[in-house]
């Protein structure tokens, strides 16, 4: 007797489109579009679709969570200061005390954990899809994003051919890490003029990204290590306890503009 | 005709501003201190200049404490259009719903911004001196770099908190240390190691021997007001202007003195505080 129950490649192949096509249209108008699918995009996107929000993340690779698999220098110790620690109680994730304030948990469960809480709040997904440019509103302000599939982005343009399609949201999200992609795109039509690292060695930026969490630009918001590209904050401090609590953060700014509230 | 105040005008108030996240104990400090050294100066500790909950004033502060930001250490000037992220974070710095740092400001603008601000500006009978958890800079014309400052005096006088903690340098095998972990991507875990590894050679964030330090850089900044002259060059002055940490532990901490010179000086200022300028 067979394991599996009877199917035709043909169903499988109608699930896979008829749900990706009703996926799509539903991203097609959205509430929040989060480029980038890190610690920093992941906790901002579940924390929104906690609240009923329509997020949808948009990731170029396959896999979700970004740098947090794994610890500095390769290895996969996650160390993060508190009070993130009290994030990784909310989404179940075991962890140490290494001296007092500091804690550290494995990568591999860490992340996985978030993505799996991100996912059970209702978060969307596009992976294996780029940012390819924004979509621009009155004022200039940011409108939704226009996105392409990541093979095609990489293959040179006069082999690849496919045009990109535009989603359209009220809040763009740019969680896309130190390349501040969608914040460079804004500088490459000269609408904002970002100030590059600081040459300053100085420590205390670790607060600094999480304060700067928000609004870089109307309809734009910018979180995790593309905070301190765009504002030009010292690069060796911020950790992953800031790349959590700035994804909160930006989800409260965005969540309270949603509502009406201030930026 | 003589532009000269010397002789004439009377140090009467110091007004200590508080920064824009106190420590209480700091100004406490700082305001015992100096009262023991000047008697018949009336000090106060005034609220944040930094902070305010009237909507004309953050919007103007905002917009200039925005532009003070320092974006390139080799430029002197730097005028450029601050972003709106970072105009919106000013303000709500100055709201008191964010905290300040991480960010390095250019000192005079920071005082340009304030001086409005502060109470009896322009009278020459107050000494103000700004408090502030900003970390700021000048520019220096022997390297043509910014450097960070502890104290930037002038009227007023501008005291940065966490630049005790970043303006001295450092010991050099520190940050060729860290420098090495930087390369390496190394974590928060590998630079609480290597502080430890320091961490009789520096004063860091928290330190408690940080409101010793601020009584002496305010000093500083009173001595400048009397007298245009606030540093000293004997290293185990607390008017020492010290540029590596084992400077500043050893001239506020260590010694913890005037040097006999500006002890006279002081003394007989303690009297009479009278402008010398």
């Amino acid at each position: 007797m067979p394991i599996f129950e009877k199917s035709s490649e043909r169903s499988v192949t109608r699930a896979i489109i008829s749900e990706f096509a009703k996926d799509m249209e539903k991203f097609s108008d959205t509430d929040v579009i989060i480029i980038g699918g890190g610690p920093s995009g992941l906790v901002a996107a579940r924390d929104l679709a906690l609240k009923g929000v329509k997020v949808l993340i948009v990731e170029r690779n396959n896999y979700l969570g970004g740098g947090f698999w794994i610890g500095g220098f390769l290895m996969n110790t996650i160390t993060v200061r508190a009070p993130a620690q009290k994030l990784l109680d909310e989404i179940g994730v075991k962890y140490k005390q290494f001296e007092k304030g500091l804690y550290i948990t494995p990568g591999p469960l860490a992340c996985s954990k978030l993505i799996a809480a991100a996912c059970e709040a209702g978060v969307s997904v596009l992976n294996m899809t780029s940012f390819d440019d924004i979509v621009l509103r009155e004022n200039n302000r940011v409108g939704g994003a226009v996105i392409n599939w990541t093979p095609v982005a990489l293959l040179p343009r006069q082999i690849s051919c496919v045009d990109p399609v535009a989603l359209e949201s009220k809040i763009v999200i740019d969680a896309t890490g130190h390349d501040a992609t969608v914040v460079k795109k804004l500088e490459e039509r000269g609408l904002i003029k970002t100030p590059g690292f600081g040459a300053m060695w100085i420590e205390k930026s670790e607060d600094a990204v999480v304060e700067h969490s928000g609004f870089a630009h109307p309809g734009l918001i910018v979180i995790g290590m593309a905070v301190s590209t765009t504002y030009g904050l010292p690069r060796m401090g911020p950790t992953f306890g800031s790349m959590l609590l700035s994804g909160r953060k930006g989800a409260q700014v965005a969540y309270e503009h949603l509502k009406g509230g201030k930026d | 005709m003589s532009t000269s105040r010397a002789g004439k005008t009377e140090l009467k108030r110091i007004d200590l501003y508080s920064s824009e996240n106190p420590d209480p104990s700091h100004l406490d400090g700082v305001q015992e201190y100096l009262a023991a050294l000047f008697p018949t100066v009336e000090l106060e500790i005034r609220p944040c200049l930094l902070k305010s909950t009237k909507s004309d004033t953050i919007d103007s502060l905002a917009g200039m404490l925005a532009s003070a930001r320092m974006r390139n250490p080799s430029l002197r000037v730097q005028d450029f259009v601050p972003m709106y992220g970072e105009v919106e974070y000013e303000k709500r710095t100055i709201r008191g719903s964010s905290t300040v740092g991480g960010v390095v400001y250019d000192a005079s603008k920071v005082a340009a911004a304030a001086e409005p601000l502060v109470k009896n500006h322009g009278s020459l009978e107050t000494a103000s001196l700004i408090f502030t958890d900003r970390l700021v800079s000048t520019y220096s014309d022997d390297d043509m770099r910014h450097h960070l400052r502890t104290v930037v005096c002038g009227f007023p006088s501008v005291v940065s908190i966490p630049g005790i903690c970043e303006a001295p340098a450092r010991p050099r095998e520190y940050y060729f240390a860290k420098r090495q972990l930087e390369a390496e991507s190394a974590g928060d875990l590998a630079l609480v190691v290597l502080k430890q590894a320091f961490r009789d050679e520096f004063i860091d964030y928290g330190d408690p021997r940080t409101a010793e330090v601020l009584k002496g850089l305010s000093l500083q900044g009173v001595m400048f007001h009397l007298s245009l002259e606030p540093f000293c060059g004997d290293s185990r002055c607390r008017l020492f202007n010290a540029h590596w940490q084992k400077d500043l532990i050893a001239s506020q901490i260590v010694s913890g003195r005037l040097c006999d010179k500006h002890e006279r000086i002081v003394k007989k200022l303690s009297k009479k505080p009278v402008l010398s300028w």
